[in-house]
C-alpha cells in the first residue's frame, strides 16, 4: 500500500515531549476526535519525531510524558501514524528507535497529505 | 486547493519549510503578522516556486512598516481578500 | 496530577473518603474495593463479579496508559480482555448505566475520563 487510507482527521505534531504542551494537546485533540468515532491519522513532522522514542521517561521533577499516551492511540484506533522520513534523517533515527509501527513519508508524499484529509491541525 | 496561513518569519523561525512541505502543487500560502517579513525582496528566496500563489496581509504589513517594501510577486491582501482566499479554498492549515 | 479541594465524604467502614465535587476520589490512593461498594451503593448498584471484572480491567487501562478511557477504548479494552461477548457498549450500560465510562472511573477509583461525552 503507497497511500495512505484517507481520514476525516489530520493531526500534524510538530514537537518533541516535555518542553511544550504542544505534543500533548495534539494527542488530546486526537483522542477527543477518535472518542466521537472520527477516523484520525497523526503525522510527525520536524521535531515531532522525537515523540515517538523508546525508552521516555518521567521528567527531571516527575512530570508526566506522554509515552503512555503514545501507546494508548491503539485503543482509540488510531493506527495511521505517517512520520516525516527526512525528519528521522535529520535526528539520526530509524524505525528500529520508535515505539510504535510508522509509515515513512517522503517529502512528495508529505505534501498530499493535508489535502487529503478533511480537517487539518497543526500543533 | 487549500490556503497555509504562515505567522512566523522565515529570517526567525524554521516553521516555513513545514509549510512549505506539506503544500500542494495548487495550494496558497498566506503570510501574517511576523510572516509578512518573507514578502520583503530579501526574504522572498524561502518562497521560491510559490509565484503566483504567495500572499501577504497588508494590515500586517503596514502595522510593520513594511507596506510598499515587498517583492512585487507577492501579493497584498487585506481582512477582506483574506476572507475571499478563505472562501476559495476548500479549507485553511494554520502553521505556527 | 492536579489537586482538587475535597466537595464531600463518603462513609467506609468508619472512615471518610474525600470526594470531589463529581464524585471521584480526590486521592486515587485511596481506593479499595470497600471504597468501590460504598460509591455503587450511593447509585443504588450493587457489584457483582461482571461488575469487578470491568474495574479490573479500567483499574489496568489506568496502570498502563495513565489515562481513564473513554467509552470506545473502554468497549475494546474490555472485549480484550473479557471477550468479545462482554466488549460490547450494551454489556457496559447495563453494568453501569448512564454514562459507563465515567461511572465505571468512578467506582474503580481512577479520575474522570477526559475526552468524554
Amino acid at each position: 500500500m503507497t497511500e495512505p487510507t484517507p481520514s476525516d482527521l489530520l493531526v500534524i505534531l510538530r514537537h518533541g515531549p516535555h518542553g511544550t504542551n504542544w505534543l500533548r494537546e495534539g494527542l488530546d485533540a486526537a483522542l477527543v476526535a477518535a472518542a466521537f468515532g472520527r477516523r484520525v491519522s497523526l503525522l510527525f513532522m520536524g521535531e515531532g519525531v522525537t515523540a515517538l522514542l523508546r525508552g521516555q521517561q518521567a521528567g527531571p521533577l516527575g512530570q508526566k510524558g506522554t509515552s503512555a499516551t503514545l501507546e494508548m492511540l491503539e485503543m482509540y484506533d488510531i493506527e495511521t501514524l505517517l512520520v516525516e522520513e527526512a525528519a528521522l534523517e535529520r535526528f539520526g533515527l530509524t524505525e528500529a528507535d520508535l515505539m510504535l509501527p510508522v509509515r515513512r513519508l517522503s517529502a512528495e508524499a508529505i505534501s498530499r497529505q493535508p489535502g487529503a484529509h478533511r480537517l487539518v491541525l497543526t500543533f | 486547493m487549500l490556503l497555509h496561513i504562515l505567522n512566523r518569519s522565515p529570517a526567525a523561525s524554521r516553521v516555513y519549510q513545514q509549510a512549505l512541505a506539506a503544500m500542494g502543487p495548487e495550494d496558497r500560502l498566506l503570510l501574517i503578522e511576523d510572516g509578512v517579513q518573507g514578502a520583503l525582496p530579501q526574504l522572498v528566496r524561502y518562497f521560491d516556486g510559490l509565484q503566483g500563489r504567495l500572499f501577504a496581509l497588508r494590515e500586517d504589513l503596514a502595522a510593520r512598516g513594511l507596506e510598499g517594501r515587498c517583492e512585487a510577486s507577492v501579493q497584498v491582501v487585506d481582512v477582506d481578500g483574506f476572507v475571499d482566499l478563505t472562501e476559495e479554498a476548500e479549507r485553511t492549515v494554520s502553521w505556527y | 496530577m492536579a489537586t482538587t479541594a475535597i466537595a464531600r465524604f463518603v462513609e467506609v467502614g468508619g472512615e471518610r473518603v474525600g470526594l470531589d465535587p463529581e464524585g471521584y476520589l480526590v486521592d486515587l490512593g485511596d481506593w479499595s474495593p470497600a471504597v468501590a461498594v460504598a460509591l455503587a451503593a450511593e447509585e443504588g448498584l450493587s457489584l457483582t463479579d461482571e461488575h469487578w471484572e470491568v474495574i479490573d480491567v479500567l483499574r489496568a487501562f489506568y496502570e498502563r496508559f495513565e489515562m481513564a478511557p473513554a467509552m470506545r477504548p473502554l468497549v475494546k479494552a474490555v472485549g480484550q480482555a473479557l471477550g468479545p461477548e462482554k466488549g460490547r457498549s450494551i454489556h457496559l450500560m447495563r453494568l453501569f448505566p448512564g454514562s459507563p465510562a465515567k461511572l465505571g472511573a468512578r467506582l474503580a477509583g481512577l479520575p474522570k475520563p477526559a475526552n468524554c461525552l
